[in-house]
């Protein structure tokens, strides 16, 4: 199979709303493709639509191949979705929960080897509802990975997270990718974007108005580069060789160099710097973040 | 539905019941609080003598009146609260994402819910006979149990048929409460109302739970002779059965369906 998920011109229309407008999107078989995009962008129901829990208004949804909306048995054992969860048995324990599951699907993952996976091994007898709250994020990653399943949708799956409990379950889903996992996450954050997807879709407004690789999106590594520092006394920016191609400007008490080529430029002032031994206290170059690249995609279409 | 699936459902009621019987607040609702009125009753009246009834002991109509609030609290009231409580919080959808079918899923609570009311009948009976001699004898135990099961079945439907209606779970016991609690009182469940004028006991008997209370009770006459049977207080909840079942078709339908 060559994709895990396709989408082809997919719409949602409620009443006089429309949700999605015209998405086409494809993730390929162990390819974590991250979805971003501002609340109310059409994020949770286009998901919805991939994983056939809502029906397309126009277009089409395959996930594995399937249609999803049938909601057939046998692709359901094959695709896991996190949900943000409540649980009815809430007075059972996590390894009860996750036992529960298990016997749902035709080739489960064991509980001790989902608890060892979401390092959840210190809380296998706590009843669910005294799960503190990242703890209960980790039983849901864990319960919809109870099915081994080749393709997993993950809605906000570090919200409220300390940092440590967000690496934690970043090599989580890092281990899980390097078994061939195909994932569809969804996330507010931007360096868990750039620290988990091999590709961003960035959605606004119910359209796909940026897509490509964390590294490339929106043309990023093409926008120039900036570079900052500060001049000793008796220096101004006057003095200072501008690079080819590149401004120079005051800032503050500095200098910002804003050039499309930045090793170049950097070359060539670091090279000036220390020919007349000028100290550039704070020399710093940097690309625009993907969060700077975000905002300027999500506000071109506000 | 494959022996498989229907494995499945068996296990959904196992896991139900361990965790219903841990959270012992609900446990305790559902079982101690019926049975704290039928000792607060029988101790205090039990042996009080209706005039009006031939002479029947009170205990002999508090334990089917009882056994009747029961069966409304736990068929009708939490099976209504525990599905709503399904689809208000988002737990079909997570089943409707899994292999297990969703009606696997609905019938582990509901099953789990009928094991606590046969629970808490069997110990309200128990309680009764041992504790306060009430009269139940072999010769009228089949139709005890036949107006058991018919009415645990049509309360149960009509409790499952209910959960669309009732919203928010927090609000929801306020809503069933106002449909539950004014039939409990009209329909000769915890006084008897030999004097209440033609047309309430018309309306209430035309409701499931006057000839639910009225059929049990048919077992506990000591002038009863037969087997203990109520024809018409059967053919009325047999009737509601039939629109019960036909309601849940429906609720469980839209439980099911996506848009």
């Amino acid at each position: 199979m060559r994709r895990a998920i396709e989408a082809h011109d997919l719409h949602k229309r409620y009443g006089d709303v429309h949700a999605v407008r015209g998405v086409d999107l494809t993730v390929a078989p162990g390819e974590v493709l991250c979805l971003l995009g501002p609340n109310g962008a059409g994020k949770t129901t286009l998901v919805e639509l991939l994983e056939g829990h809502r029906l397309p208004s126009a277009g089409s949804v395959s996930l594995l191949g399937r249609d999803p909306a049938r909601g057939e048995r046998a692709l359901r054992d094959r695709v896991g979705v996190v949900l943000q969860g409540t649980f009815l048995q809430d007075e059972l324990t996590v390894v009860e929960l996750l036992e529960m599951h298990a016997r749902w699907y035709d080739r489960p993952r064991p509980p001790d080897e989902l608890l060892e996976l979401v390092e959840l091994d210190a809380a296998r007898d706590a009843r669910a509802r005294d799960l503190s709250g990242g703890q209960r994020r980790r039983l849901d990653l864990a319960l919809g990975l109870a099915g081994r399943p080749d393709v997993l949708f993950l809605d906000e799956p570090t919200t409220g997270f300390d940092p440590h409990a967000r690496r934690q379950a970043w090599r989580t889903i890092q281990a899980l990718r390097g078994e061939g996992l195909t994932v569809l996450l969804t996330t507010h954050m931007l360096d868990e974007a750039q620290a988990l997807a091999d590709r961003v879709a960035v959605l606004a407004h119910g359209e796909i108005v940026a897509e490509g690789p964390p590294e490339l999106l929106g043309g990023r590594h093409e926008r120039p580069a900036e570079i900052r520092f500060a001049l000793p006394d008796g220096l101004g920016p006057a003095d200072v060789p501008t690079p080819p191609g590149a401004t120079l400007v005051r800032d503050g008490d500095g200098v910002l160099v804003t050039a499309p080529d930045g090793v170049a430029a950097a070359h060539r002032l670091t090279g000036w710097a220390l020919e007349r031994d000028v100290p550039l206290a704070g020399f710093r170059v940097a690309q625009p973040t993907l969060e700077d690249v975000y905002l300027s995609l999500t506000e071109a279409h506000a | 539905m494959s022996t498989r699936d229907l494995a499945l459902a068996g296990w959904q009621v196992r896991y139900t019941q361990r965790s219903f019987w841990r959270n012992r607040r609900a446990a305790f609702f559902s079982l101690f609080f019926p049975l704290l009125f039928l000792v607060v009753f029988g101790t205090l009246l039990g042996d009080v003598r209706l005039d009006s009834r031939g002479g029947l002991r009170l205990i002999d109509f508090y334990v089917p009146g009882i056994v009747t609030y029961a069966i409304v609290l736990i068929g009708f009231n939490a099976t209504a609260m525990q599905l709503a409580a399904l689809r208000e919080n988002g737990i079909l959808k997570r089943i409707r994402m899994t292999p297990l079918p969703t009606w696997a899923y609905v019938a582990g609570t509901v099953g789990s819910t009928l094991l606590v009311m046969a629970a808490s009948v069997a110990i309200m009976l128990a309680v009764g006979v041992l504790a306060f001699g009430a009269h139940l004898r072999l010769s009228t135990l089949p139709g005890l149990l036949v107006t058991l099961l018919l009415g645990g079945a049509c309360l149960t439907t009509l409790g499952i048929a209910a959960s669309r209606v009732v919203g928010k779970p927090e609000s929801g016991m306020g809503i069933l409460m106002v449909v539950t609690l004014p039939l409990i009182f009209v329909s000769d469940v915890w006084f008897p109302l030999d004097d209440a004028p033609g047309w309430l006991s018309a309306i209430a008997g035309a409701f499931p739970l006057e000839p639910l209370a009225s059929g049990l009770g048919v077992a506990f006459d000591p002038s009863t002779t037969g087997v203990g049977m109520s024809g018409g207080d059967l053919a009325v909840l047999a009737a509601w059965t039939v629109v019960g079942c036909a309601l849940m078709t429906r609720t469980l339908r839209a439980v099911t369906r996506r848009d």
